[in-house]
């Protein structure tokens, strides 16, 4: 089954080519990990431990007390050294949980459930537990996801495995390598949703990852549909529209029109978590550019520390690089190399001194409409550029900037080189203090 | 810090596609060369120097006024360069060069730098130089008067005594034939004399991605059309005068055409029937120029009638198969 493109969007360089014939490998044991408090949206946890505690690996350390959290697990076994605040890849200090790693290690040992005989609510339980967020990227906790409001039925659910951010790999070689597993966490979010239809939408740069979908689902109700490669193919509301030709409308959520979009990778790790009770300890992130030594796939414990993980890689060929966290259109480039992996990581790119580029030396723009005719999202980033460069926030709010998706294209296109999303980061927060100041006058 | 081991940080996106102003502004300087090369074919010393003189003029004012402003020249972005070059194609041959020296000194000067500088201009920088040149006719009669001894005498050439292919369709006279027309006629402006390589340097900056087919398309259209209704034959009027150069390179001006897709076929019609009530109800000369810089004035409310609906406004009802 095929889908219509969004409008907008673009065809940008794929990169993937580094990493994507790699098989995922396990990365080695890093000497110290740290485990943000919060690693995903919404509330921090709480600390379950205190310094000098041993834990062992897969144990709860940061407990959920609200609604929209998830818990946080020690990834391996030691002692806690430290609970203080610690950079984190955007930038922010964060409450961290740091352990020093164990030579023996020790896991609090998993069950082996029969998953087709557990209930709704035990699935949800489990799912709680695990502290599962979508492993996309935006680190939503999932189990808030998969209890929509009642008044809000939900028809679809879409598998997003289009991965077009370029260069990242860890959903193909899940599709590649997980397929069953996928295919189960799908059925059990099917189950938990009590939604009839799955879509798994992959780009057709990925026919392998396709044909060992088609191969091994035998669900007629699971549909694995090629999408178009175009970027953000992988966006969750231009994958609706593609996949279901729905619209969500500004400000509202997938669940208004019916449908639920969860990565690949959290169907899997959902599928662990119901399995063997495995908490979200540990994750596939790519490790690639043209600047690491050896690219690959790596299954790294959360809480492994960036440069461990480049380290492992073959390390940075040579500087001055960029590293990101993340892919190169979305991703946060990194100037301190101890920051720990999180669960929302999806990769880490590392770029030559000739792509290494820092803020570009931007003139005015000059209307040329590259950056409107590929916006996904049909805003006009033109406006919302010029007027987020001088100030006018009011103006930037009228031109919708709260619904930018800061995809990037309309940087990436601007021949001025305009930083449009950097002035889109800018106002969002500007602007919601306009609109808080509004509602208390 | 080691050299080796700084890393370097900025906003996302970290990729950005090859596409610069500057890259844009050369594109669409080579793709005004093949019909500059026609007009040198036709006017020989004449055509080099009054191009020669215009780009001059362009660079020295951009930097003057850029000076002037406390900005920093940028030469770099060619578009000094490419309005010079314009200016310089929408004069005949036998124009004195202080005229085309004045107008590109207006164009640059005044109608680019002024105004802000690429990207806050509201007008066609060349066009409105080459039309400033006729509104303030008294004074250049004027300056006809005292720079009259400093015109160059290049040698004679047959082509500049041919009437502009414009002035013959205006007066009813014989026309000559559609290829030649087509191909290559002198008479009238440098850029007006071949239709085929200006579209050559247009299908040059289509294929790059610079210019799209909503402008061209519907001033093309709107001529053909409504020269057709007025009993006129639409294919001399798409031939002659300084159309194809204003459909295809001037109307298209990213800065000033309207950023929407509607908007953008709005302004084409207006500028075609703007031609058309030019070139049949009032003077012909640089009827396109006008009707092109009318145009650009209206650019704002084209836009604010024009805006698309962002993402998720319209409201569909869709089942899931």
């Amino acid at each position: 089954m095929e889908v219509k493109a969004f409008l907008g969007g673009l065809h940008v360089p794929h990169y993937k080519s580094f990493s994507e014939k790699q098989p995922i490998k396990v990365a080695s044991l890093p000497e110290e990990i740290i485990i943000p408090l919060s690693q995903h949206i919404g509330a921090p946890c709480q600390p379950l431990v205190k310094v000098g505690d041993r834990v062992k690996a897969g144990e709860k350390i940061g407990e959920a007390e609200s609604f929209v959290c998830a818990p946080v697990h020690a990834s391996l076994s030691g002692t806690v050294k430290a609970i203080e605040k610690r950079p984190i890849h955007s930038g922010q200090m964060v409450e961290c949980i740091v352990i020093e790693v164990d030579e023996q290690q020790e896991s609090v040992g998993y069950a082996n459930n029969d998953v087709e005989k557990m209930s709704k609510e035990e699935i949800i339980q489990a799912v709680k537990e695990a502290g599962i967020v979508g492993m996309g990227g935006a680190a939503f906790p999932t189990v808030v996801k998969i209890q929509p409001p009642p008044d809000k039925p939900i028809d679809a659910l879409i598998l997003n495995g289009c991965e077009c951010e370029p260069y990242l790999t860890c959903d193909h070689r899940i599709m590649l390598e997980k397929t069953d597993e996928l295919l189960k966490g799908v059925k059990l979010l099917q189950k938990v949703l009590d939604v009839e239809k799955a879509f798994i939408c992959i780009e057709d740069n990925k026919p392998d990852a396709i044909n060992a979908l088609k191969e091994k689902n035998d669900d007629p109700n699971i549909v694995i549909m090629k999408t178009p490669t175009k970027y953000p193919q992988g966006a969750e509301k231009q994958l609706i529209k593609a996949t279901l030709g729905r619209e969500v409308p500004p400000g509202g959520l997938p669940f208004d029109v019916g449908a639920l979009v969860q990565n690949v990778g959290t169907a899997v790790a959902v599928y662990e978590a119901v399995k063997y009770n495995k908490p979200l300890i540990e994750r596939v992130v790519t490790v690639t550019g043209q600047n690491i030594d050896q690219p690959g796939n790596l299954l790294v414990k959360i809480g492994t520390p960036l440069e461990h993980l480049l380290a492992e890689c073959g390390g940075i060929k040579e500087g001055p690089a960029k590293v990101i966290m993340g892919g190169p259109m979305t991703g946060v480039a990194q100037s301190d190399l101890s920051v720990p992996v999180v669960k929302g990581i999806t990769g880490i790119t590392v770029l030559p001194p000739a792509m290494a580029y820092g803020e570009p030396e931007y003139t005015d723009c000059v209307r040329c409409c590259k950056c409107v005719e590929s916006c996904p999202m049909l805003l006009y980033p033109n406006l919302i550029s010029i007027y987020g460069e001088v100030g006018l926030y009011e103006k930037a709010e009228k031109w919708n900037t709260m619904d930018c998706i800061e995809c990037g294209i309309c940087a990436y296109v601007c021949p001025s080189e305009r930083p449009i999303v950097k002035f889109v980061q800018q106002a969002k927060p500007k602007i919601q203090k306009l609109q808080a100041s509004r509602k208390n006058a | 810090m080691d050299e080796k081991k700084k890393l370097v940080v900025s906003s996302a996106p970290h990729l950005r596609d090859e596409g610069t102003v500057g890259k844009a502004m050369r594109d669409v300087f080579v793709a005004l060369i093949p019909v500059s090369l026609v007009a040198i074919y036709f006017f020989h010393w004449y055509a080099v120097f009054i191009i020669g003189v215009c780009l001059v003029t362009a660079v020295l004012t951009e930097i003057l006024f850029r000076k002037m402003l406390k900005k920093e020249p940028r030469l770099y972005d060619w578009s000094a360069l490419v309005t010079g070059l314009f200016v310089a194609l929408l004069f005949p041959a036998t124009t004195a060069w202080w005229k085309a020296a004045i107008a590109t000194f207006i164009a640059v000067g005044i109608a680019k730098e002024l105004m802000g500088g690429l990207g806050r201009n509201r007008f066609n920088p060349a066009l409105f130089g080459r039309v400033a040149l006729i509104i303030i006719a008294p004074v250049m009669s004027f300056i006809d008067q005292q720079f009259s001894a400093l015109y160059l005498n290049l040698g004679t050439v047959d082509s500049m005594t041919q009437a502009t292919p414009l002035a013959m369709l205006h007066q009813g006279m014989e026309m000559p034939g559609y290829g030649q027309l087509f191909f290559a006629f002198p008479g009238g402006a440098l850029g007006e004399t071949s239709p085929f390589f200006l579209l050559l340097g247009a299908a040059y900056l289509f294929y790059k991605g610079h210019i799209g087919w909503r402008i061209p398309v519907s001033i093309v259209g709107t001529v053909f059309v409504l020269t057709f209704f007025f009993g006129a034959n639409p294919l001399h009027h798409l031939l002659v005068g300084s159309l194809t150069l204003g459909a295809f390179f001037m109307a298209t001006d990213w800065v000033t055409s309207p950023f929407t897709d509607k908007g953008k076929i709005i302004f084409g019609i207006a500028i075609g029937i703007l031609i058309v009530v030019f070139r049949l109800g009032l003077s012909p000369t640089e009827g396109v120029a006008f009707s092109i810089l009318i145009l650009n004035g209206f650019v704002p409310m084209i836009e604010n009638y024009t805006l698309r609906p962002q993402f998720g406004k319209v409201k569909k009802a869709v089942a899931v198969e």
